[in-house]
């Protein structure tokens, strides 16, 4: 599956260029299908290989969901995963992931 | 004692669509209601909106029936009916302001009031007093009372509570509380008729953590608070449940604190002026940290967090440590009460791990309580063997059993296997030891085998983590720290406490030439030991975010406005950011919400809790934790009465408290009271 060779691609990077992840989700709108899928598929992969990097994920319900991505000197940066499946969720996880702050 | 056996709780809202075909028509003035059968006559005139009086009824007391206001006459019965327990019949005609009724009522509060002493002017009850507020609507105009009155001693229960027993009508209410929601046998009746009196009967004490309730439930000025009579002071301990509270304030003061679902009490000495320096330009990445403690709102703390980040540091620390392997604080649910706190009364099973929510959380106790005695609820513990005011079964306090019980060898894992609804929780305090990070492995084990036995539904949560400290989950839900271990590795130039008394870090900590700036309204231990002090507001004088244990976000609103040059945390830390040249991008207390909502957006969903989920997941990850269990026996740190009352800030500024722990350990005697008539 295309999310899983992201996350490997991705392995212990996350804290190369960020300090922190936020995941925002719902619990049952079908809008955050993908995230939630990403999660229970991904997360602990992702996890295991940066154990010290924070991956908040916060679930709330009726909110769009969205990845938050926050560099060093506090710049933020959010990209929306309404209605994307897993696979665009790694791939949007991975574009944060390789920008530059 | 006085006690008439529990209306059953049939009558609650949680009725199926079935309940309504034995629904029972009965009138009230004439007016046709639908009833479930099992509802009292009060109860009925209630859903009417009809209030009967009364005083020894209270909705969340077993009925005693002795008070007698609540005489109603029903249609073509030959006696009045005491509505507080008398259950519906079908075709009742309630007659709620017929001649006979009122009549009763006149006849019942004449004979309350004939022993009744003439105390108004100077009683702590006037024009809240249940008496003088019936009496004016329901009692006769003239009296007929030539005789004498009787007295009674005053007794002494404790520093908390004044008696002025000669008050007392005898509604039993304090009795009924005291043995069945504080579960402390230690009041009753003495003697009958006109020499009945209400005390401890022997020089004792009612010592329990919940005493001042009864304060509030006295329908006259028989038990008054001690610390607010005739003075100007009220004290206080803040937990993680976030119960609900009124503050009452005079000028600018909070003079009391009354319940709006439950208890809390406040007394302070606010720092008052500011020192304004700042050593922040310039001090960059590790170089500065900070540590926030016990009572700081939400909007504070994100602030701090913005501020700190643009200075390019993580290293913000919460003083409560919570383990950090695994999934740590990544997945809500690791941290969270998730059954919540209703939850409490639909489970079966309750396993307590090292906690004692006696005093760390007496309202989560009293629930707890409440569901022992109505819903058969069987409690074990693992940890040190503590008076929890029900029975439990006492599994052991080591490590030992609870590996045990985790590896499915303990003999408790057949009860828990067969549990339809268990509840596993976890004290903060024993996820603050050393090998927390197992203790938390062990118990998510536990939670996670017996969801999977049989029976226990898909949407039932059965880990929990019982907070002590009011500001640790929205600390943890902004992406805080755990505990100061960031700090002792990289120890920074520049450290800011925000309300942080717990004494984690001190100078000996931190490099020789470090700057401590101290934020909070209560310092103690933090404030000593900075170098600047900037006063902020407590919880009463600000618009401030709490999130409980729960994960429940909850407002507190200004009551008195700050004394001397406070402010609210959150306004000075931006004042701040802008000297340091960092300004934070918000100037109201919206926007500032509007920045908690893009961190975590549950912090904004007021009153609410949200369901958080990813067990399967936390459980993977604290599977690969590699930590072993010390020998060490799980003791929570407050363990008898005299722990309760100074484990903050706030409390620990308190007279009124240092009394109490006086009381609890010296015997109420020892505690100097200035007689006051």
């Amino acid at each position: 599956m295309a999310a899983a060779a992201v996350v490997r691609g991705i392995g212990s990077n996350l804290s190369k260029n960020l300090r922190e992840v936020r995941l925002h989700l719902c619990q049952i709108s079908a809008a955050s299908q993908g995230t939630r899928d990403f999660i229970e598929q991904h997360y602990v992969t992702l996890k295991t290989a940066n154990p010290e990097f924070p991956i908040l994920i916060r679930e709330c319900s009726g909110v769009q969901p969205v990845l938050w991505a926050r560099y060093g000197f506090g710049k933020e940066h959010s990209i929306s995963l309404d209605n994307m499946n897993a696979d665009q969720v790694a791939k949007a996880l991975e574009s944060v992931v390789n920008a530059k702050p | 004692m006085l006690r008439l056996p529990a209306v059953s709780r049939a009558l609650a809202v949680r009725t199926s669509a079935r309940a309504s075909s034995n629904m029972v028509e009965v009138f009230v003035d004439g007016k046709p209601v639908m009833v479930e059968p099992g509802t009292t006559v009060l109860q009925t005139c209630e859903k009417v909106g009809v209030q009967i009086p009364r005083f020894c009824y209270h909705d969340r007391l077993s009925v005693a029936g002795n008070c007698r206001m609540c005489l109603v006459e029903i249609e073509k019965a030959p006696k009045p009916v005491a509505a507080c327990a008398m259950p519906v019949m079908k075709g009742w005609n309630i007659l709620t302001n017929s001649e006979k009724t009122r009549k009763a009522r006149e006849g019942v509060m004449e004979f309350l009031l004939s022993n009744h002493p003439l105390d108004c002017p100077i009683c702590d009850q006037g024009g809240e007093c249940d008496l003088q507020d019936q009496s004016m609507m329901f009692g006769a105009d003239r009296s007929r009372f030539t005789e004498g009155k009787r007295a009674v001693e005053d007794k002494n229960i404790g520093p908390l509570i004044k008696t002025i027993m000669t008050r007392c009508i005898h509604c039993t209410r304090c009795v009924r509380f005291a043995s069945e929601v504080a579960g402390v046998e230690d009041l009753g009746t003495t003697g009958r008729g006109n020499s009945m009196q209400i005390g401890t009967y022997v020089e004792k004490m009612f010592m329990s953590e919940l005493s001042g309730n009864v304060i509030d439930l006295c329908p006259v000025g028989a038990l008054t608070s001690k610390p607010y009579a005739f003075t100007t002071e009220s004290i206080d301990v803040l937990d993680a449940v976030g119960s609900n509270i009124v503050v009452s304030t005079r000028g600018g003061e909070v003079m009391r604190i009354l319940p709006r679902l439950n208890e809390d009490l406040l007394k302070y000495e606010n720092i008052l002026s500011p020192f304004t320096h700042t050593h922040l330009q310039g001090v960059q990445g590790s170089e500065v940290g900070a540590i926030a403690g016990g009572m700081v709102d939400a909007e504070a703390l994100v602030a701090l967090k913005d501020l700190l980040n643009r200075l390019d540091s993580d290293t913000l620390c919460t003083e409560e440590i919570f383990p950090m392997a695994g999934a740590g604080t990544d997945l809500r649910s690791n941290y969270l009460l998730n059954s919540r706190i209703t939850g409490i009364e639909e489970c079966d099973l309750m396993l307590l791990v090292g906690t004692n929510p006696r005093y760390e959380a007496p309202l989560f106790n009293a629930r707890v309580r409440k569901s022992w005695l109505h819903n058969e609820l069987q409690v074990a513990m693992v940890g040190h063997k503590v008076d929890l005011s029900y029975s439990y079964n006492h599994l052991g306090e080591t490590t030992q059993v609870l590996q045990e019980i985790a590896a499915g060898t303990h003999p408790f894992c057949k009860v828990l296997a067969q549990a339809k609804k268990p509840v596993v929780v976890v004290g903060s305090s024993a996820l603050q030891r050393e090998d927390g990070a197992a203790i938390f492995k062990a118990v998510s084990t536990i939670a996670q085998n017996s969801r999977a036995s049989s029976g226990v539904e898909e949407g039932w949560k059965v880990l929990n983590v019982l907070h002590r400290v009011a500001s640790q989950v929205a600390a943890l839900d902004l992406g805080y720290k755990r505990g100061v271990d960031a700090i002792r590795k990289n120890p920074p130039k520049v450290l800011f406490l925000l309300g942080a008394d717990a004494d984690c870090i001190t100078r000996a900590d931190l490099p020789k030439d470090s700057f401590i700036i101290y934020q909070g309204h209560h310092g103690d231990v933090g404030a000593v030991m900075a170098d600047v002090i900037l006063p902020g507001a407590a919880y009463t004088e600000k618009n401030g975010t709490y999130v409980n244990t729960e994960g429940r976000a909850q407002q507190t609103r200004v009551a008195v406005t700050a004394p001397g040059m406070a402010r609210e945390d959150w306004k000075i830390l931006r004042a701040i950011s802008e000297l340091a040249g960092v300004t934070l991008p918000y100037d109201t207390v919206d926007e500032v919400r509007r920045r908690l909502e893009e961190v975590s957006p549950n912090l904004v969903r007021y009153d609410d809790v949200e369901e958080s989920n990813y067990f399967k997941q936390a459980h993977e990850l604290s599977k690969a934790v590699n930590q072993s269990l010390l020998a060490a026996p799980l003791v929570p740190p407050q363990l008898t009465v005299k722990d309760f009352y100074m484990t903050d800030p706030i409390s620990r500024a308190s007279q009124t408290m240092a009394k109490c722990v006086k009381a609890a350990t010296e015997g109420a005697a020892s505690v100097d009271e200035p007689s006051i008539c």
